[in-house]
């Protein structure tokens, strides 16, 4: 005779990938990597970001990217010139996942950089919910895009630590307020830091990168904490 | 879509969970779900009865709970229900809150059937 049993469970199905994120975490900031996971729409300016970046850098920093893209390795040329770089061809896939990031370290070789910058397929919805071992996640904004998308893809904005403001040269052009979107972010994510760039420019890249070598600073000298750039959900307080 | 993946790695726990429990079939999964989680309701469901009838799991029900997005105020320790994505203590206007619960795909508990006395050696 068969009888029914209920086995209680209650865990985050995605637990075991939470925590080999984490372990990865933990693991490059052992060795001195900050890990940023860039996302944005498609073309807010990722790529170009990360050449003003490395450009900026260029004979001070140890840099890499690891960059994600349905088809082509257009942006991997793009920064070829710049820094050692892997593309990272989704196929259909619409995010980037652990085991993709994995492969692309392999293929990079050398683990030996102070940033490590994942540039994840443009799509501001489903990159939110995966936890790539970054220490920072980062949105971009072009103001070509409008003031109003926080709102509109809050759990993207919720996860981030910083947003950057990109193409600021245009601004005069289009209907852009940076307050509106910094206050529509800010009821998502009040702890979110913001820059207003021009990778064209330059404008804007120096208070960037300083951003990103103090973050690295404070992750380096504290590697055990930075256990979730997504944070741990679900957990009550126990005060 | 990474619903569907989501799925098969649902489906994969659970199997998992009825090898461990010697089980011979799994009758109900429940799993819940916030604004937060990242996946769409129908989308789970739809996923789910496209691939469950070819796993160990072929026959069972899917039970889905919806939860709101809970928080509690760090500052006044209000525990409340953020509605609309407003990050906002409705009792002290703090923004500084913390979520504790709706942003997580959750397996809950799965029913199984087990053969019971007639196989116990």
């Amino acid at each position: 005779m068969n009888t029914t049993t209920t086995i209680p469970v209650d865990r985050d199905v995605k637990a075991a990938l939470r925590l080999q994120a984490a372990e990865m975490r933990r693991e490059f900031a052992r060795r001195g990597t900050l890990v940023v996971n860039v996302l944005s729409s498609p073309g807010a300016g990722k790529t170009s970001l990360l050449e003003a970046t490395a450009g900026h850098w260029r004979n001070r920093h140890r840099m890499a990217v690891l960059v994600g893209d349905l088809a082509t390795d257009r942006d991997a040329q793009r920064l070829a010139p710049f820094c050692p770089v892997e593309q990272l061809t989704t196929g259909g896939a619409c995010h980037l996942e652990i085991p993709l990031v994995k492969r692309g370290l392999e293929k990079l070789g050398s683990h030996d950089f102070e940033f490590l910058f994942i540039e994840n397929v443009g799509n501001l919805v489903c990159p939110a919910s995966h936890d790539l071992a970054e220490h920072l996640r980062i949105v971009l904004l072009s103001v070509t895009e409008g003031d109003d998308k926080p709102g509109k893809y809050p759990q993207m904005f919720r996860t981030s630590d910083a947003t950057v403001i990109s193409k600021d040269d245009l601004h005069p052009h289009v209907p852009f307020s940076v307050e509106n979107a910094v206050a529509d972010a800010h009821v998502i994510q009040p702890e979110l830091r913001g820059f207003s760039v021009c990778s064209l420019t330059g404008e804007g890249i120096a208070g960037w990168c300083r951003f990103l070598e103090e973050t690295r600073e404070r992750i380096i000298a504290e590697p055990a904490l930075p256990d979730a750039a997504i944070p741990p959900a679900s957990e009550p307080l126990t005060t | 879509m990474h619903e569907a993946s989501l799925v098969r790695s649902l489906l994969q726990q659970v199997n998992d969970l009825l090898i461990e429990h010697d089980g011979q079939s799994v009758k109900a999964i429940r799993i819940e779900m916030g604004p937060l989680s990242g996946v769409e309701r129908l989308l789970v469901e739809i996923a789910f009865e496209q691939q469950v009838d070819d796993t160990p799991c072929r026959g069972a029900t899917l039970h889905v709970e919806e939860v709101p997005l809970s928080a509690i105020c760090r500052n006044c320790n209000h525990e409340f229900n953020i509605e609309r994505f407003r990050f906002v203590c409705p009792a002290c206007d703090s923004n500084h809150v913390q979520i504790t619960g709706g942003e997580e795909f959750r397996l809950l508990d799965i029913d199984i059937e087990t053969r019971a006395e007639a196989c116990s050696r």
